[in-house]
């Protein structure tokens, strides 16, 4: 559906809201700290909207040199069925040569979405 | 209280780059400061029997002044009760079970309360315990000293005022350690791992348990318990240890540390398990190069460590042990996050906990491949 707003600028307009309108009225540490949190939370969700189904293709492509090939779906279903198949097999103690490195590359593209900065500070 | 690994989780709002250590537990971490949030309405059954509580502990003519309720999850409360009492003022922290289920490696609130009177028989810095109450309006208690001062990790490894506190902490650490360390393991046999000859295998077990009750793949975390697997010492020493102690449950005034708070889940494992713990990345509150939570490298705080109970420890001994950490935190964040999904404890921070692990996956292959293959 092209209709704006898209689902990550109405995520973006409910946090300014929180950001911009609520918290200033808000005294409570506790609430304030929640605030910030769902705030958080929507930035995680527009950034997932925005690059979410990028980076899974990524993330099949790091995993699919891993293992067999995954059964046809969406890219949702395929890194699930990927990462689900590699687990089970680190479990049995067979760790394919390269998984380390893709796992690293797999975390930074996680962190892309769930936390940017943790990324910058190295 | 209401969380397994509970421990902050760095930096929840993300709206800082200084690492906040919010855990989900930063409700309780507040409420065991001095000057407590009380937000809630108070329950007029549980604030009745909190009035017959302190009498049966002070005596006749104790009168309650106030009892607010700081906070707490579905598991947990925690009230702030103020007494007055014929021989004065007494300020007290009461938790109390909320009915909701609690996590299954946590110790009950009899059992921490038992946990608690040992280490403070045994001279451990901890709140001093009052008593166990099986019935306050219908369900288990405990009383103990409410102690003032600064828990929030954040707060401790930044302000100013603290300075002083940031220097004496490590060797303070290490005392009350080996103090702990030092405890009577016969007499708290119901503590996890009492029976078993390896705990630690033990407790990859149950971690591996509580991975598969998550039910999401997560390769990076098999990877991490593969090695551990390997890598583990056998034969290590068996030590009764505290099971979170790092910043965020230790009260913290100008002086240093006044209080270790949070013994839920005390359990008889390797001493080392305790030393790596508050080395563990999430606990270094944005100061990532000051490997000891944020505040300090940690020499001095092994050192004085072995000092005082003979075992040397190399910083680089710790490293499979901080592994472990990672480990455990890793899973304890994305439990915390199954809460929320389960409805077991609708919660935005338990949400956003899923997400965050991705950090944890990160410094678990951090060190993975520092380890090399």
């Amino acid at each position: 559906m092209p209709d704006r707003p898209s689902a990550s600028e109405l995520a973006d307009a409910v946090r300014e809201f929180l950001e911009a309108e609520v918290l200033p009225s808000v005294q409570d540490a506790r609430l304030r700290f929640r605030l910030l949190v769902a705030a958080n939370a929507l930035s995680i969700a527009k950034r997932d909207l925005e690059m979410g189904d990028d980076l899974l293709r990524e993330e099949i492509a790091l995993l699919r040199p891993l293992g067999e090939a995954p059964p046809p779906g969406t890219p949702r279903e395929q890194a699930l069925a990927l990462s689900a198949a590699l687990a089970r097999r680190i479990r049995r103690g067979e760790v394919p040569s390269g998984t380390l490195e893709a796992l690293r590359r797999i975390a930074e593209l996680k962190l892309r979405v769930a936390s940017p900065r943790y990324l910058e500070r190295g | 209280m209401q969380s397994t690994l509970k421990g902050p989780s760095p930096d929840l709002a993300g709206w800082t780059d200084e690492r906040n250590g919010a855990m989900v537990r930063v409700v309780v971490r507040e409420m065991k400061s001095a000057a407590p949030l009380g937000t809630a309405a108070p329950g007029e059954a549980v604030q009745v029997a909190l009035g017959a509580c302190v009498e049966e502990l002070f005596g006749v003519g104790t009168k309650l002044a106030r009892a607010s309720l700081l906070g707490g999850g579905a598991s947990m409360e925690a009230w702030a009760v103020d007494a007055e009492t014929p021989r004065g003022p007494v300020a007290l922290l009461v938790r109390r079970a909320a009915g909701g289920r609690i996590y299954r490696d946590a110790l009950s609130l009899a059992q921490e309360f038992r946990v608690l009177e040992a280490a403070w028989e045994a001279g451990v810095r901890v709140p001093r315990p009052y008593r166990h109450f099986p019935d306050v309006a219908g369900r288990e208690a405990f009383a103990m000293e409410r102690l003032p001062g600064e828990t929030v990790g954040r707060r401790i490894v930044q302000r100013s005022e603290l300075e002083a506190a940031r220097a004496a902490l490590p060797g303070q650490m290490a005392e009350q350690l080996a103090r702990i360390h030092g405890l009577d393991a016969a007499r708290l046999d119901f503590l996890p791992g009492a029976r078993d000859e390896e705990p630690l295998r033990r407790s990859l077990d149950v971690l591996e348990a509580q991975l598969d009750e998550v039910g999401e793949p997560h390769p990076a975390i098999e990877l991490a318990l593969l090695r551990l697997r390997r890598d583990l010492p056998r034969g290590g020493p068996r030590r009764v240890c505290h099971g979170d102690f790092r910043l965020g449950n230790l009260m913290v005034c100008a002086g240093g540390l006044t209080g270790v708070l949070d013994w839920e889940f005390a359990h008889v494992g390797d001493p080392r398990e305790d030393l790596a713990w508050p080395m563990v990345r999430a606990w270094r509150f944005g100061r990532e190069q000051l490997r000891l939570g944020g505040i300090a490298q940690p020499g001095v705080f092994l050192e004085r460590y072995g000092q005082l109970t003979g075992l040397r420890v190399a910083p680089e001994e710790l490293r499979v042990f901080e592994l472990l950490g990672n480990l455990r935190w890793a899973i304890g964040a994305l439990t915390q996050a199954r809460r929320h999904l389960s409805s077991e404890e609708r919660s935005v921070e338990l949400a956003v906990l899923g997400r965050l692990a991705a950090e944890v996956e990160h410094e678990l292959l951090s060190l993975l491949h520092e380890g090399g293959a």
